[in-house]
């Protein structure tokens, strides 16, 4: 457990060694990048037993918690590391990319995993940026005006996003003298003027919203899936986000349980869902519709942590997992798909067995009852009924009428897909790509998603038990132990 | 009304972030949103420099570890350390900043906010093969009827 911090090192040396490697042979690039993720991967599950029982912290350096930064190794995060590297090896195209999109990549997926795992909220801001500058460079590799022009504006908003955080964590180090979360979490309430943490929650939570895609810094979405290749976009909506969802929820679980963060975090969240269903019923093209759907299903995750308690966090990751199955399985569909909706009449004649598979899986994404999406729905749901207050009210009210949109905007997409009449009219043929890659990819998230509907019991206790840990603070404090300052 | 030293510099950062976050969200030039970050930027490194300060103190470094001096001689050096990192960090993302406004220019041949974003709307409507004018997805079937006085008209 203690070369956790491997996880980081690893992929950061590789992409600094693979310009060098591919000098020297151009095969020992091509396939040493996926042997390194797999490597790490089987590397990584075994340990999941180990913090089973309980959580592990490292001092990286041997320098104790408050001073040094530590690593908190839990559940949650462990599994976060193992569907970031199994779905990164599956979407990663090894052999069409070339050997800088490959180092991109590598720090992409170190400065990751080092955000999952750091306990020091400037170790993750430090790592948070990497992993930026990493994602400005995966999303302008087409090269086109529009992909300069959008990862431009995506990286103005992520500078502002930047400028929040820090000014955030300059006002935590000002009122407590120190940023490991353990040693955050130990003050009590009273230790620290109310009125500073909730400045602080609101700036850290708009700065590293930018990558989960919370309301209002969520603009550049649309832009920067549209530009980027489809699996950049499958790779930073599936994963990515809920990288830096796993950062609020932490924040939320360790250092701000009060009741005006939950209300902010409603209040972003019902708008988040309102405006991105909205425009995703309006869009025009598959591509920019599941961009703008996917903002709206984020908008559900933090709807769900805003319910305090344990209740909460257990909904937020059940959503979040499903969304992480689903949503890069689709912008996989979305490259052979890419285009004007209008265009893809009667494709279910040409492509019976996506269409199919794009069914089952917009049905679980809307939760139609035996897919697993109905449960974590379900979750979401009963935890915002057992809320008192207005705020509660409205955000029932907005997630059914939320669900409607989806429905109308989805089901019109696959009444476009089913039909005929259309097909023999326009004069254009509908040759689209078949792909047999895509294919199987999505009848394994398929898969997936119906062998968890059967196991719907095991499933959810598991998830619970994940939660449990990930939401216990006295846990996190004990394990990291800050040492107490004269 | 005493000012104290903190205040003002308190006040400067502050004021440094909201310029530069202001010129972020007014100007219309590309050129300048980014040299306005870097406003921004600046002042957030004063906000946490000044987490860290403490008037009559001396830097770290300088200090006398012999003399058994004050706990509170000496201003705080984890913040300086952080600053050092944010600065260095904000360097790269502005180069890649202005790396990436050439890239627009050479492409777009201006780099006007709202001709950037017009431009790159209709490049990316053309990638998905989208026409401007489409009927609504939403509009009933069938086609609608002209209106009598019209077709009297023809």
């Amino acid at each position: 457990m203690q070369q956790i911090a491997l996880l980081v090192a690893v992929p950061l040396l590789g992409a600094f060694l693979l310009p060098s490697l591919a000098r020297v042979h151009l095969l020992l690039a091509r396939w040493g990048v996926p042997l390194l993720l797999l490597g790490l991967l089987l590397w990584t599950v075994p340990l999941l037993q180990q913090v089973e029982s309980g959580a592990v912290a490292i001092a990286i350096g041997h320098f104790a918690a408050p001073l040094g930064i530590s690593f908190y190794v839990d559940q949650l995060a462990l599994w976060l590391v193992i569907l970031l590297l199994a779905v990164t090896l599956l979407i990663w195209p090894v052999f069409k990319s070339k050997v800088h999109q490959q180092s991109l990549l590598l720090i992409l997926i170190g400065s990751a995993c080092g955000i999952i795992l750091s306990g020091d909220i400037f170790n993750i801001y430090v790592f948070y940026e990497l992993l930026s500058v990493a994602s400005f460079g995966l999303v302008v590799e087409r090269r086109s005006g529009a992909a300069y022009a959008a990862t431009l504006r995506y990286l103005v908003v992520s500078s502002v996003g930047t400028v929040l955080a820090l000014a955030g964590i300059a006002l935590i180090y000002n009122a407590t003298g120190t940023l490991n979360l353990a040693d955050l979490a130990r003050l009590e309430s009273s230790d620290w003027d109310r009125t500073k943490a909730i400045a602080a929650f609101t700036l850290l939570i708009l700065g590293f919203g930018v990558k989960a895609e919370l309301f209002p810094l969520n603009q550049w979405v649309p832009e920067v899936y549209g530009a980027a290749s489809s699996r950049i976009a499958a790779l930073m909506a599936g994963v990515i986000s809920k990288v830096a969802l796993l950062i609020i929820i932490r924040l939320v679980v360790l250092l701000f349980p009060y009741p005006e963060v939950h209300q902010l975090l409603m209040v972003l969240a019902i708008a988040g869902v309102l405006f991105g269903e909205l425009a995703a019923w309006q869009s025009r093209d598959f591509t920019r519709l599941l961009a703008y759907s996917s903002m709206g299903q984020l908008g559900l995750v933090f709807m769900a942590l805003a319910i305090p308690g344990e209740a909460g966090v257990l909904a937020a990751v059940a959503l979040a997992l499903h969304h992480l199955l689903i949503k890069p399985a689709l912008f996989l569909l979305a490259e052979s798909w890419g285009r004007s909706l209008s265009q893809l009449r009667g494709l279910w004649y040409t492509q019976p067995l996506k269409v199919a598979l794009f069914i089952l899986l917009i049905l679980s994404l809307l939760g139609v009852p035996p897919l697993p999406g109905f449960w974590a729905k379900w979750l979401l749901l009963s935890g915002l009924a057992s809320l008192d207050g207005s705020l509660a009210a409205m955000a029932l009210a907005v997630v059914a009428v939320a669900t409607v949109v989806e429905v109308s905007y989805l089901f019109n997409l696959v009444r476009i897909l089913v039909d005929e009449r259309e097909q023999t009219v326009q004069d254009v043929p509908l040759t689209l790509p078949h792909s047999r890659v895509t294919g199987v990819l999505l009848s394994l998230a398929a898969l997936i998603l119906v062998a968890a509907s059967f196991n719907i019991a095991a499933v959810g206790q598991h998830l619970q038990q994940i939660v449990q840990q990930a939401g216990d603070r006295q846990h996190y404090i004990a394990v990291v132990k800050p040492e107490i300052k004269p | 009304m005493m000012l104290s030293l903190q205040t003002v510099l308190y006040s400067g950062a502050i004021g440094l972030m909201v310029i530069g976050l202001a010129g972020v969200l007014l100007s219309s030039h590309l050129f300048r949103t980014i040299l306005a970050l870097s406003i921004a930027e600046a002042g957030v490194s004063l906000m946490l420099i000044l987490a860290g300060f403490r008037p009559d103190a001396a830097a770290p470094i300088l200090l006398d570890m012999t003399a058994a001096a004050a706990p509170h001689a000496w201003v705080d050096p984890v913040p300086q350390a952080m600053v050092l990192t944010a600065i260095v960090i904000g360097v790269g993302i502005q180069a890649l900043a202005l790396a990436l406004a050439i890239g627009v220019y050479r492409h777009y041949g201006t780099l006007n906010v709202a001709e950037v974003k017009e431009k790159m709307v209709r490049e990316l409507n053309q990638q998905q093969q989208l026409v401007q004018v489409e009927e609504s997805l939403h509009a009933p079937e069938g086609s609608r009827p002209l209106p009598v006085v019209m077709r009297g008209e023809r």
